[in-house]
């Protein structure tokens, strides 16, 4: 039972429209800054374990190369198809100079 | 000497699903001549003693309409003993075009079936215009026998241009796009697919132009199939729900022709869909008509430990202790109070893809020899070992082991039973490789060997000669390729020839083959020793052998075939 805020960047790191790999815990996840706010979330797409990173970015959400799958960034929801396995993401705080992920237990 | 070739002391099993048993096989001009115990003499003997001798393996859905230009043997197919392809599948096809949609062609497969733009530029050598056209610019050049659906986006886009991917057809487009349909089958096309999942898109955002068809236009093309009394009809709708058996029922009922849906599959997240599935196709079968589901046999297992696990994300504060740094997490896994969190998480009530079932967690690998014992076992039956609940013996056996036991776990494909009923409903279609599709993501050539070596091998859920059938007649038989998929004298000599004590699949890996050296992923084989095509060994213990005798498959509305016969 905790918290834990992580530092995963430096505020201005990642540009606009964006991502950046990071690694948290032992696990690779992807930062997205977007319309000034900031994302995390797993690297694996929970459809089939594709690499999100040759996704596209787009507005609020990721979509997947592999086939097509669109998550939202902020609660990991499947947009489309609307039903799908849901994207792991964690909450992003920004304090002060850094990026912080927020873990809670 | 009597034969081409002679394959000695085999036990074969000759697709029919009936007892197999030892034998020879004898092959003259690319088709069986004779079976039995064979005492002539032949130009070439393969000595089959120990292992099984099938016909070659047919991998119905693929994507192979572009690698098969640059990569004849349509790799890793002949490495798992697949000596047919059909090609075509979801709608997408690289025929019938005018050269000013080839553009609009590259648009969808780079998007739907995530091939790298830059090897499709390099790799296909447009020049045909007509579906018969197409399949005669691989004609003599293949290794495996070449056979392909009709695409509906391809359709769509030569009769509409990009309107296609704008609007409904007008009258007058529709009965373009019929004439279109008609002159692929009697080009040759085994059938026609279609696409309205939501999912699929072009590279440029638009939809699929299958997509944007009604009822009356995609119902009006189908029928072309059912007047021609030819062919399949492969679709594919999106999330599987079980409202769409509606649509292959009428389908079915109005063309009369066979129906493919994608897909079913045991899942843990919805752990009775893929029998509500069966449930809802069995009338329509029942009723006299056809509409087949398609089925991996590859489960999605994940081996994971606690120092990298992703298993449980969908529990909050599973989720958050398993991104905390390790030491951290291994202090917080031993506090009493963040385990009653965590078992409060679990009871929920809550749809998750996680089962939540300790009896389906396995216990891969110990890392301490006194655990040893437990690997192979269920959580829930290490737990008991243990005299524990299993919640509390899966963190203490990972905390005595500094977080590196192995556990693994498939959400998809993973419960036997299930899977057991699905591999031998007669409804359901075996394979779903998606092979030349997704190359940089994954690769599935391996579902035929997967089923021979982890269902049939390991897990005994159905008999060798029924997993062969499935493999092989069963798929010819419902393409209507007439002539393969069983051994007798006079089939083509479609052969594979294969340790069943041994026979499996490898994980996939890169190489780098495609057009520019492109990065894409293969699969290898074990235990797969030839495969014949047309007779002709294109695959031997272990490497391709550079011959090509591929042959283009052509349905039965095939015209060339109806002036010869007449």
């Amino acid at each position: 039972m905790g918290v834990s805020y992580i530092p995963v960047a430096r505020a201005g790191e990642v540009s606009e429209g964006k991502m950046k790999p990071i690694e948290l815990g032992g696990r690779q996840l992807l930062l997205a800054h977007v319309d000034g706010r900031y994302f995390a979330f797993g690297r694996e797409c929970s459809h089939e374990a594709a690499d999100l990173d040759t996704g596209a970015l787009e507005k609020s959400q990721i979509r997947c190369s592999n086939h097509g799958y669109c998550f939202d960034l902020a609660s990991g929801e499947c947009a489309v198809p609307q039903g799908g396995p849901s994207l792991t993401t964690l909450p992003v705080e920004v304090r002060g100079e850094e990026i912080c992920v927020k873990l809670e237990w | 000497m009597a034969y081409d070739l002679l394959i000695k002391s085999g036990r074969i099993y000759d697709g029919s699903g009936m007892p197999s048993y030892l034998g020879d096989v004898a092959v003259s001009g690319g088709r069986i001549a004779e079976i039995g115990r064979i005492s002539g003499g032949a130009a070439r003997t393969i000595d089959a003693a120990g292992l099984a001798v099938a016909p070659g393996f047919i991998d119905h859905h693929t994507h192979m309409d572009a690698q098969i230009f640059w990569d004849p043997y349509a790799t890793s197919e002949p490495q798992h003993g697949v000596t047919s392809i059909v090609m075509g599948n979801c709608g997408l096809t690289l025929a019938p075009t005018k050269p000013s949609d080839h553009d609009a062609l590259v648009k969808s497969f780079v998007r739907v079936e995530a091939m790298p733009r830059s090897v499709l530029e390099l790799g296909v050598p447009w020049g045909w215009h007509t579906y018969g056209e197409y399949l005669d610019a691989l004609d003599g050049k293949i290794g495996v026998n070449v056979g392909g659906l009709v695409g509906h986006i391809a359709v769509r886009q030569y009769a509409m241009g990009e309107e296609s991917v704008e609007r409904a057809a007008t009258a007058q487009e529709i009965a373009q796009m019929k004439r279109l349909v008609l002159d692929a089958m009697e080009s040759g096309a085994l059938g026609f697919s279609t696409n309205r999942n939501e999912r699929h898109m072009r590279e440029d955002g638009k939809p699929v132009g299958s997509r944007l068809a009604d009822d009356e236009e995609l119902f009006g093309l189908c029928q072309v199939l059912g007047e021609l009394n030819s062919g399949v009809i492969e679709t594919i709708l999106g999330l599987n729900k079980i409202e769409h058996f509606k649509f292959y029922d009428r389908l079915a009922r109005v063309t009369g022709r066979p129906i493919l849906w994608q897909s079913l599959q045991h899942r843990w997240a919805e752990p009775d869909l893929w029998r509500q599935q069966l449930d809802a196709v069995a009338p329509i079968f029942e009723d006299g008509y056809q509409a087949y589901g398609l089925s991996h046999t590859v489960p999605l297992v994940r081996h994971f430990t606690l120092k990298n696990c992703q298993v449980f994300d969908e529990f909050p504060t599973w989720k958050a202790l398993m991104f905390l740094p390790v030491e951290a997490r291994r202090e917080a896994l031993k506090d009493p109070a963040t385990r009653k969190k965590m078992r409060a998480d679990f009871a929920e009530p809550r749809k998750t893809n996680f089962h939540r079932r300790w009896d389906v967690v396995q216990v891969e690998k110990c890392a301490k020899p006194e655990n040893r014992k437990y690997a192979g076992k269920s959580v829930a039956e290490m737990a008991a070992l243990r005299g524990q609940d299993p919640l509390d013996a899966f963190l203490d056996l990972a905390l005595e082991e500094n977080l590196d036991t192995v556990f693994q776990n498939a959400n998809n494909g993973g419960d036997s039973a299930a899977m057991g009923e699905i591999l031998r409903s007669p409804y359901v279609l075996m394979g779903t490789s998606d092979a030349g599709a997704h190359v940089q993501f994954g690769a599935d050539f391996g579902y035929g060997t997967t089923l021979l070596g982890l269902w049939v091998r390991e897990r005994r859920l159905l008999t060798l000669e029924h997993a062969i059938h499935k493999l092989t007649f069963h798929i010819a038989s419902v393409f209507g390729l007439a002539g393969r998929g069983l051994l007798r004298p006079g089939y083509a000599a479609d052969l594979a020839i294969f340790d069943p004590q041994t026979v499996g699949s490898h994980e996939p890996e890169w190489a780098e083959d495609y057009p520019g050296n492109t990065k894409r992923l293969i699969q290898r084989s074990d235990g797969m020793h030839w495969t014949i095509v047309n007779g002709r060994p294109i695959f031997a213990n272990g490497k391709l052998t550079g011959d090509l005798p591929g042959h283009i498959l052509r349905g039965t509305s095939y015209r060339g075939r109806q002036a010869a016969a007449a």
